[in-house]
């Protein structure tokens, strides 16, 4: 079951209106990701990164082309369905930690189990269990505007982990934090990634974490122009 | 959590969040002073209408009220005795007074003006302090040709205490009498047109200006006017028992002016809730769609990591509801506060169009009132909060996400 595809994408088209002007965004782009999978979206700015996370994410539709997640077609599936497969499938990890700021890192990271119904004795376990993988226990009563970057980045984690995701979706996990926490946010990914067998698929620019991944999606003018193991792009070709 | 959030938001903006509050808070104090100073003057009024004007009850002849009889006392009871004796043996009832409404002319020597009186039973008047005396004294209760002028029908006559007047009038047979008559004092119930034309007489003298020993009515009082639909329903069984051809009418169906203040005070009230209403409405719509619009990319988060639009939408409805509930609790607080300052303060108010005298400001403080203007200040805010919450719950998620 290793090789089961999580994500498949098949022929999938995006554009935006910008103005009056129609933007192509994606263009007839077909990907699959497999289960267990550390995979970098990697490409210049306006590429289309962003776009393709979101369609993988179920928070955009594609104008044409279909989308399937976990081996079920949700291309055409209502609004609440979409909701439901973000919460149960799903984790979201942003590059502005959109973490809810009236929150305790604590309650950012039960929020998601509470949409869930999970029991309280199970949430408040799996909520410090989550806190502790990613060190944070200690600042679990703190709301965001009290906690570093990285910390509030390492919430973010906890947040998307604790949901048991089978695909974790991160869009520039590292652009905001200096290099050094990047790192550690780095280790913390793949460690879980290696750990839990859960999929990542992460936009980057970081040539760091594009040298972590075990696969490497090249994309430009919202077309993939290479799909290859990571080890086997040179980290200055990503960006061409 | 959801209503965690939403309580926790109320705070982040603390200005703005208080500035609503006050307008909230303002609206709710508005209704709370406007509904107890209504509450205040209908019971005022209702209760001045019944104790000093018409009694609880009213009993008439069989036929009095359907009759068009221009001879006085065609529809009258004569064994008033017997029946105010069954009556009075009611506990909840406190008295009755038997009274005769007549028309007439009242002479000076050198002009004459036309009045309506009203015959009582001098104790009984007394007791029911239906007018204010200016001048003179009461009517003495063993006098039976002595008369209380209303003010302007005094003025009119040039009439003062100890001055004699003739009244003439029609007896119940038809023909014209006429009796000389003491002015024992001058009065005023507050009502210049009736204060022009109003004359009391002891009712002893009535009947003998009228040749006649009976009476038109007998008004029944009670302790509580809460009571009055009970004892009625009892006094007909009664009636019925004893053979009397009687009928019965209940204050309310004689208060005319009472209802027509009652309509006027709930039209202001409701004027002044639908103002309220829209204040609010504003205010607080105006809060929640700056919130949204600071909050769009938290909106947008929670919509991505799974929350449904439904739960969004209930989120910002919780807020209008909980700025509401606290603008409501705190307006309760302080109407509370604000009344018993004006309570205390025997401010005075003008007197109303077509009175001559004012009355005293007071504000009645009413579990009623208090609910209605939090009840009011909760649904209005929840109320406002529907089309913001609405507008967040159906933001594209990738836009919300890319707002700044």
């Amino acid at each position: 079951m290793e090789d089961e595809a999580v994500v498949r994408l098949n022929s999938v088209t995006k554009s935006y209106r910008l103005g009056s002007v129609s933007v192509r965004a994606l263009t007839d782009v077909s990907v699959e990701v497999r289960r267990g999978d550390f995979v970098a979206l990697a490409g210049p700015s306006g590429s289309g990164k962003t776009t393709l996370l979101n369609l993988i994410g179920c928070i955009d539709k594609p104008d044409s082309g279909r989308v399937a997640i976990g081996g079920v077609d949700v291309t055409d599936s209502p609004l609440h369905r979409l909701a439901g497969l973000r919460l149960n499938t799903l984790g979201f990890i942003f590059q502005t930690f959109n973490l809810v700021p009236v929150l305790t890192a604590y309650e950012n990271v039960e929020y998601p189990l509470l949409m869930k119904n999970v029991p309280r004795r199970e949430r408040d376990e799996r909520v410090r269990r989550w806190l502790a993988k990613v060190d944070i226990e200690a600042q679990a009563k703190q709301r965001p505007d009290q906690l570093s970057g990285g910390q509030r980045q390492r919430v973010a984690i906890a947040r998307a982990m604790a949901g048991d995701p089978k695909l974790v979706l991160a869009d520039e996990p590292t652009a905001n934090l200096d290099s050094e926490t990047a790192a550690r946010i780095l280790d913390l990914l793949v460690e879980i990634n290696r750990a839990t067998g859960c999929t990542f698929v992460f936009s980057t620019h970081d040539t760091s974490l594009i040298a972590r991944a075990r696969r490497l999606l090249r994309i430009r003018d919202g077309r993939i122009v290479q799909h290859a193991p990571a080890g086997e792009v040179r980290q200055e070709e990503a960006f061409v | 959590m959801l209503t965690r959030i939403a309580f926790r938001n109320i705070f982040r903006n603390r200005r703005r969040s208080a500035i609503t509050l006050l307008v909230i808070v303002a609206g709710a104090i508005g209704l709370i002073l406007f509904g107890g100073y209504k509450a205040h003057t209908i019971r005022a009024l209702r209760e001045s209408t019944i104790r000093n004007r018409l009694g609880h009850i009213q009993i008439y002849k069989l036929g009095y009220s359907k009759s068009e009889s221009q001879k006085p006392l065609e529809y009258a009871i004569d064994n008033i005795a017997e029946i105010r004796r069954a009556v009075e043996q009611d506990k909840r009832v406190t008295m009755t007074a038997a009274q005769i409404t007549l028309m007439g002319l009242l002479s000076n020597g050198e002009k004459s003006e036309t009045f309506i009186a009203t015959a009582v039973e001098p104790e009984k008047d007394r007791l029911m302090g239906s007018q204010r005396l200016l001048s003179g004294t009461n009517l003495p209760l063993d006098e039976p040709d002595a008369v209380l002028l209303g003010r302007g029908l005094a003025a009119s006559m040039h009439a003062k205490p100890g001055d004699y007047l003739t009244i003439m009038t029609t007896t119940v047979g038809g023909s014209l009498n006429a009796v000389d008559v003491r002015v024992a004092g001058t009065f005023t119930i507050g009502v210049k047109e009736f204060d022009d034309r109003a004359l009391k007489i002891p009712i002893k003298g009535a009947q003998q200006l009228l040749q006649t020993s009976k009476v038109e009515k007998l008004l029944v009082f009670l302790k509580e006017t809460d009571d009055t639909a009970a004892v009625h329903g009892d006094l007909q069984k009664l009636f019925a028992e004893k053979s009397w051809a009687l009928e019965m009418k209940e204050w309310s169906e004689l208060a005319g002016f009472y209802h027509q203040v009652v309509a006027f005070y709930n039209g202001i009230f409701g004027f002044l809730g639908v103002i309220v209403f829209a204040i609010v409405v504003f205010s607080v719509a105006n809060t929640i769609m700056m919130s949204i619009f600071e909050r769009t990319r938290e909106i947008g988060t929670l919509m991505a990591i799974g929350t449904t639009r439904e739960r969004v939408w209930r989120m910002f409805l919780l807020e209008g509801f909980v700025i509401g509930m606290l603008g409501g609790i705190l307006g309760v607080v302080a109407g509370a506060a604000v009344a018993t300052i004006i309570n205390h303060s025997n401010m005075m108010l003008p007197p109303p169009p077509g009175y001559t005298v004012g009355y005293p400001l007071k504000i009645l403080m009413q579990r009623n009132v208090f609910v209605t203007a939090a009840l009011i200040s909760i649904v209005t805010s929840t109320v406002s909060a529907i089309l913001p919450a609405l507008k967040a719950s159906r933001m594209k998620i990738v836009d919300a996400l890319g707002h700044i």
